[in-house]
């Protein structure tokens, strides 16, 4: 089953595995994989912060009694 | 109309403030304070006047919210009342200062005896939610500065739900109504963070949100409040009791949201700097390969290089002890017994030769 994760974790997790490309972990047996890992994840936030959109509710209440 | 009427003192006033009811409801009154006086800590009298006029004024000490003093211009508003001692006098329900030296003057009062109490302390403002999914804004939904927050927010950010409570945001009612929805909101929401908010005005429009009652309602809010009132060289004190202040309510959609724009263009970027880095990495790997290949290359060549060099060596050595050369330069192999008599053979460049070996002398 898809994990169903914030944008915000999308924005972390991508942070973290660019991070990964500048640490002394990077490798070029890996660097294939986790590049494709971080460019759909990219996609994926792009996608994601396109179609946000905020939800307003003007409230019922009489504030003025 | 009915003539010669008869009361009894009780029944005059009681018709004649029907009639005052009746014909005016609430008014509202400008004019200068003159013997302000607070009697057992509770009832506030004093007179508004103008060039002319005077009229006897009385409230609680509870409705007044705002520091007051003789020579101050005020407005209030409440109803026209004769007392059962037959005297005149306006029953104030609702006070603010008018006029740019009034405004100022309560503002600095009510500043000062706030500040004294550790409203505005610095310590006790907190930060702002990060990950906002709930946002509480208490503003009038006609209003520009309204207007502006709900589009910079809607082009910044989205998946926030934000709840409107509509309320007056200028007038002597503001101050009731956004102190309810401040209530309603700490009460009966789940809101992360309320924005207050109200687009530029004059010193007069402003003057509400230096209301006591509202500034203290701020300060002591559950509910962490941003304030973006009027522009940025306005200052109100409920920005001071504001745990955070936005000079605009653009500027509070601002800061409560991240830029979805810049986040894409942080992304884009990102994208091409980690495409720049992996052809760097490949490109270096490569250089790295290719150098090794070229030292066990040369490495090889030197090793050749050094094993024909010696081999040639060798061969001139070997072709310098060759018996056929050293014959060729006219030296001659003899084998047999070196005795007079013996028969020997004597082999040169070109023949081979017997002879026999007729005497023996020692080399000098």
């Amino acid at each position: 089953m898809k994990e169903n994760k914030t944008l915000n974790q999308k924005i972390n997790e991508l942070e973290e595995s660019t991070d990964w490309f500048y640490s002394d972990k990077f490798n070029l047996d890996d660097a294939v994989t986790k590049y494709k890992t971080a460019i759909s994840l990219a996609k994926e936030v792009q996608k994601d912060l396109d179609s946000l959109k905020n939800e307003i509710e003007v409230l019922a209440e009489d504030f003025s009694k | 109309m009915q003539d010669n009427l008869q009361f009894t003192p009780t029944e005059f006033i009681s018709v004649v403030n029907q009639t005052l009811e009746y014909s005016y409801g609430s008014i509202s009154l400008v004019g200068e304070v003159a013997s302000f006086k607070v009697n057992q800590g509770k009832w506030v009298f004093f007179d508004i006047k103008d060039e002319e006029s005077s009229v006897s004024c009385f409230m609680t000490l509870y409705q007044l919210r705002m520091p007051l003093e003789d020579g101050m211009k005020v407005e209030i508003r409440g109803v026209p009342k004769v007392t059962k001692w037959g005297k005149f006098s306006f029953t104030v329900t609702a006070i603010k200062p008018v006029g740019e030296g009034s405004i100022k003057k309560a503002y600095e009062l009510l500043k000062k005896k706030l500040a004294d109490e550790g409203l505005f302390d610095e310590r006790k403002k907190r930060p702002l939610p990060t990950d906002l999914a709930r946002i509480g804004v208490i503003s009038s939904t006609n209003a520009a500065g309204y207007a502006d927050f709900i589009k910079i927010i809607n082009a910044r950010w989205g998946g926030i739900k934000i709840q409107v409570a509509h309320t007056q945001v200028q007038g002597l009612d503001a101050p009731d109504q956004i102190i309810r929805a401040l209530k309603y909101f700490n009460e009966k929401s789940e809101v992360q963070v309320i924005a207050v908010l109200r687009g530029g005005g004059s010193a007069d429009d402003l003057s509400c949100f230096n209301d006591e009652k509202l500034v203290r309602e701020i300060a002591a809010s559950r509910i962490p409040v941003i304030t973006g009132i009027g522009h940025e060289i306005d200052e109100s004190l409920a920005d001071l009791a504001a745990d955070v202040r936005a000079s605009t309510p653009s500027n509070a959609a601002e800061i409560l949201t991240p830029d979805k724009n810049a986040i894409k263009l942080n992304i884009e970027s990102m994208v091409l700097r980690l495409n720049n880095l992996i052809f760097e990495k490949i490109r270096a790997e490569k250089s790295e390969i290719q150098e090794k290949i070229l030292r066990v290359v040369r490495e090889i060549k030197n090793k050749i290089e050094v094993l024909d060099s010696d081999v040639k060596q060798k061969i001139k050595i070997i072709e310098a002890l060759n018996p056929e050369k050293v014959l060729k330069q006219g030296y001659a192999i003899l084998n047999g017994k070196i005795s007079p008599g013996s028969v020997v053979k004597i082999t040169t460049h070109k023949k081979e030769i017997k002879a026999e070996i007729k005497e023996i002398y020692e080399r000098k």
